[in-house]
């Protein structure tokens, strides 16, 4: 079934700020790397090639978050490009851990603390958000890399115009599958209920609790868990900031609106 | 029924005789719980749980496993999760959740993937001691008397052993010379005793022939908002319950667009996606209906049906919950009396 290439889809793979753990887990698909260059027209992806064109796109995957200007106007111009953009990896769909400062007036005081005066020449950095901040984004594949199996058959469904079919519940769902023992019965903080599945609860599996890298399930109950983490005898601050950790800004409204403070 | 007995220690070189053409599954421990594992080593059996973390449905119908195959030649059924199986150490409990589930995937539509995997599997039960959790005797779990091929009574130095089928009695052949026929008195003594010790052991209970009325009187109560504002919406009640049956299925196709299989997986009604539909609306986008619907299933509908509750009494939701809904904290609160419970103390106004 060799098509030639003008009749395949035109791709795209972007990173903005992150870890490149995405696009790295694609170069990773060993097995299936010479299927995913057959099935598409790969046109850019700055880490496998050098012969990158950034013209009209059939579908953008983008990795990272926004965190500077440049990156602003990257992204932006993918968007008018692609006819659809693909969020992948935490940091794209919802801020990642460069977006745990959420307050502007913290991130600035956070970052002169590390920078100082500085003098940044070439683009200005601005607090981390993710793509959706900017531009429309049709599909979401999260994960902390995203997971291979998820991707291969989402980047297969994608391509023949259907949408991903993800699994739209918590960890705790595979955890139990894997049968673990529930650690947050054993008053071990685990984020599991309000982070989203997919991961196959790797962590639980080795016994340590999820610390929520898939990012906010879409139904998580927050005040639920963070009530419960304190009534296990977890701080206050403790607990808002574990939770803040990879929820990006998906958790600012919460954290806003929590009542009490620091005691 | 045939009864007839078995020394303790002719136990796991009998078990060793019949696992040589089927798999053995018997509960081992994994860190402080139990789980229903294939065994080779019999010394790692454990004869004195009470429950397992995942109920035995997991044997017949894995959490996830291919249906079909895809291909160029079109579909393909993919049965390989049946296989011949031998389930030892079930207790009455959990064969009642078996039964449940029968009368569930025969109903209008025969289930094969169920239903093959259920042919294929003996079942050999094994009586058990309630800890502070259980509560089959409200349910009248505790005994059984349908549903297994043998069934062992532990009394300590030796187990009686019930033959329930054609099947169990072959297994019993390949090793006569381990079973005594002839019981003594002292024997069915022994057994009495014990059967009421069990009866006795049972700390606590609720009565379930109130809660069908009380559902429908409670329906419109508050109760169900909060349990709904507390539920993290994390699927555990439901994937711990060993008469839950929700599945949703999913196609996986594999790049360069030849193959692929479709996936069965567990689903659970506590969860969101659960009751969405075409377009994106929800039937039951409150947690509150959510939980209406699993326990109006378990405690009302049900019982209207089949004249007995869907829930068998195996506490497993009890000791799985994170904020403490269960059987136990929802019936009791639905019969009026006092309950400690997360769910209780929770206040979704206030966190500080
Ligand atoms: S260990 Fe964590 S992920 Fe697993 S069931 Fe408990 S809370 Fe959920
Ligand atoms: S932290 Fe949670 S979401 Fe991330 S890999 Fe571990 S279990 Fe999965
Ligand atoms: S409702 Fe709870 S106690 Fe009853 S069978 Fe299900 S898990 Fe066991
Ligand atoms: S009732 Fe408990 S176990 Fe069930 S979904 Fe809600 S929080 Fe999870």
């Amino acid at each position: 079934m060799e098509k030639e290439n003008n009749d395949k889809l035109k791709i795209g793979i972007y990173e903005l700020t992150g870890c490149a753990g995405d696009a790295l887990l694609i170069l990773d698909c060993e097995k299936e790397l010479v299927d995913i260059f057959n099935a598409a027209d790969i046109q850019s992806f700055l880490m496998a090639k050098s012969d990158n064109i950034d013209e009209e796109l059939d579908i953008a995957l983008v990795e990272g978050s926004v965190s500077t200007e440049r990156e602003k106007e990257e992204l932006l111009d993918i968007r008018k490009r692609a006819k659809t953009v693909v969020a992948i990896g935490i940091c794209s769909c919802f801020g990642g851990i460069q977006a745990a400062f959420l307050d502007q007036k913290e991130w600035e005081k956070n970052f002169k603390k590390i920078y100082g005066d500085t003098k940044m020449t070439h683009t200005k950095p601005v607090q981390s958000k993710p793509i959706d901040a900017y531009i429309k984004v049709d599909y979401y594949l999260p994960g902390c890399p995203i997971e291979k199996e998820q991707f291969l058959s989402t980047f297969n469904r994608i391509l023949r115009g259907n949408p991903p079919e993800l699994y739209r519940f918590p960890v705790c769902v595979e955890c139990k599958w894997n049968e673990n023992d529930c650690l947050l019965n054993k008053d071990i903080p685990c984020l599991g209920p309000i982070t989203r599945a997919g991961c196959g609860s790797i962590c639980i599996n080795h016994n340590l609790p999820c610390v929520g890298c898939w990012g906010l399930v879409e139904e998580a109950n927050l005040t639920s868990e963070f009530q419960l983490l304190q009534e296990k005898g977890f701080d206050y601050d403790f607990i808002k900031k574990k939770m803040a950790n990879f929820s990006g800004t998906g958790i600012a409204d919460f954290l806003g609106n929590l009542k009490g403070d620091k005691k | 029924m045939r009864v007839i007995k078995l020394n303790k220690e002719n136990l796991f070189p009998f078990l060793e005789v019949i696992s040589e053409k089927a798999d053995l599954w018997a509960p081992v421990k994994k860190g402080d719980k139990h789980v229903f594992k294939v065994v080779d080593d019999f010394s790692k059996v454990e004869l004195s749980t009470t429950r397992t973390i995942l109920p035995p449905r997991k044997i017949f119908l894995p959490p996830t496993f291919s249906m079909f195959n895809i291909s160029e030649k079109g579909y393909e059924e993919d049965f390989s999760h049946v296989t011949k199986k031998i389930l030892f150490g079930i207790h009455p409990c959990d064969i009642h959740g078996l039964l449940t589930l029968d009368n569930f995937f025969k109903q209008d539509y025969l289930d094969p993937y169920y239903l093959e995997a259920r042919k294929n599997t003996l079942i050999l039960g094994l009586s058990c001691w309630p800890d502070e959790y259980c509560f089959a005797k409200s349910t009248n779990t505790h005994i059984i008397e349908e549903g297994f091929d043998l069934f062992f009574t532990d009394l300590k130095d030796f187990f009686l052993v019930w033959i329930g089928s054609s099947q169990g009695d072959d297994l019993i052949r390949l090793k006569p010379e381990f079973f005594d026929e002839n019981l003594t008195d002292t024997d069915i003594q022994t057994y009495i005793r014990w059967q009421t010790e069990r009866d006795k052991a049972y700390k606590w209970g609720i009565n379930f022939n109130a809660l069908p009325d009380l559902i429908e009187l409670k329906y419109r109560d508050s109760l169900w908002e909060k349990l709904g504002d507390a539920c993290l919406a994390c699927g555990s009640c439901t994937n711990v319950c060993p008469t839950c049956n929700c599945y949703n299925i999913m196609d996986k196709q594999f790049l360069g667009g030849k193959d692929g299989k479709m996936i069965r997986y567990w689903d659970a009604c506590t969860l969101e996606e659960y009751s969405e539909i075409a377009g994106g609306e929800n039937f039951r986008k409150k947690r509150a209906d959510r939980l209406k619907l699993w326990y109006t299933h378990k405690l009302q509908a049900y019982i209207s049906k089949y004249g007995k509750p869907s829930c068998v009494g195996c506490g497993r939701c009890i000791v799985t919950c994170p904020v403490d809904i269960n059987v136990r904290t929802v019936g009791k609160a639905l019969l009026g009396e006092k309950e400690d419970a997360f769910w209780l103390r929770f206040n979704k106004e206030v966190t500080k």
